[in-house]
């Protein structure tokens, strides 16, 4: 029986990226069915412009150097990635209109919902994430 | 072992051997073994760990000079 992984991404930095997209990516391809709830400042991580330059947290700069060392994928690559997977992307509506977000704004392939669509989503997944 | 089909993927970083992995044997018929190389030390858990929960069966794994090399057969 397949998993199925339901992830809340509320944070908007380089590092929640890979936190979510990492995870997201290795359950897509471990043939899970895997949705990702964007919300809040987790709507830059499906941003078209901001996904290619989120900020790393202060006083961590010195670990671009380890990233690129360890040949990391570039955050764009693993959005990609997860798409090409199937991974189903969902932008929360509510928080879209706070920060004045259009859906033109954010990647191909986003679905808009609110909540009660996540739950939706949620109710019979076996594993539950939240970043 | 003889494999039908051969992935590089050394190299890369996590999660990326499995994703390659996984599209790898899409493209394979079932009975079909895959070989993958892969340089990422938690490749060694990885794809064992993929191996169990897609279903597809681990033949052996190897680790020579660095390069982990697996053998996959496809469910």
């Amino acid at each position: 029986m397949g998993n199925k992984v339901a992830i809340i991404a509320a944070n908007g930095g380089m590092f929640d990226a890979y936190k979510v997209f990492n995870i997201a990516t290795a359950a897509a391809a471990s043939d899970a069915e895997v949705g990702i709830f964007f919300t809040f400042e987790g709507l830059n991580l499906i941003h078209q412009k901001a996904l290619r330059q989120l900020p790393m947290p202060a006083g961590t700069e010195h670990f671009a150097d380890g990233f690129a060392k360890a040949n990391v994928p570039p955050i764009p690559e693993l959005v990609n990635m997860a798409r090409e997977l199937g991974v189903k992307i969902i932008a929360c509506q509510m928080t879209m209109d706070v920060m004045g977000l259009k859906l033109e704004d954010l990647i191909e392939g986003t679905e808009v919902g609110g909540a009660a669509s996540f739950i939706d989503f949620a109710k019979d997944a076996n594993i539950s994430l939240s970043f | 072992m003889n494999a039908d089909k051969q992935l590089d993927a050394k190299g890369l970083a996590c999660p990326m051997p499995i994703v390659r992995t996984k599209q790898a044997i899409d493209e394979l018929a079932p009975g079909q073994i895959l070989e993958v190389q892969a340089t990422d030390k938690g490749a060694r858990n990885d794809l064992s760990a993929w191996a169990n929960s897609t279903g597809h069966k681990l033949l052996e794994s190897r680790e020579e000079n660095g390069i982990l090399t697996f053998w996959i057969q496809k469910k």
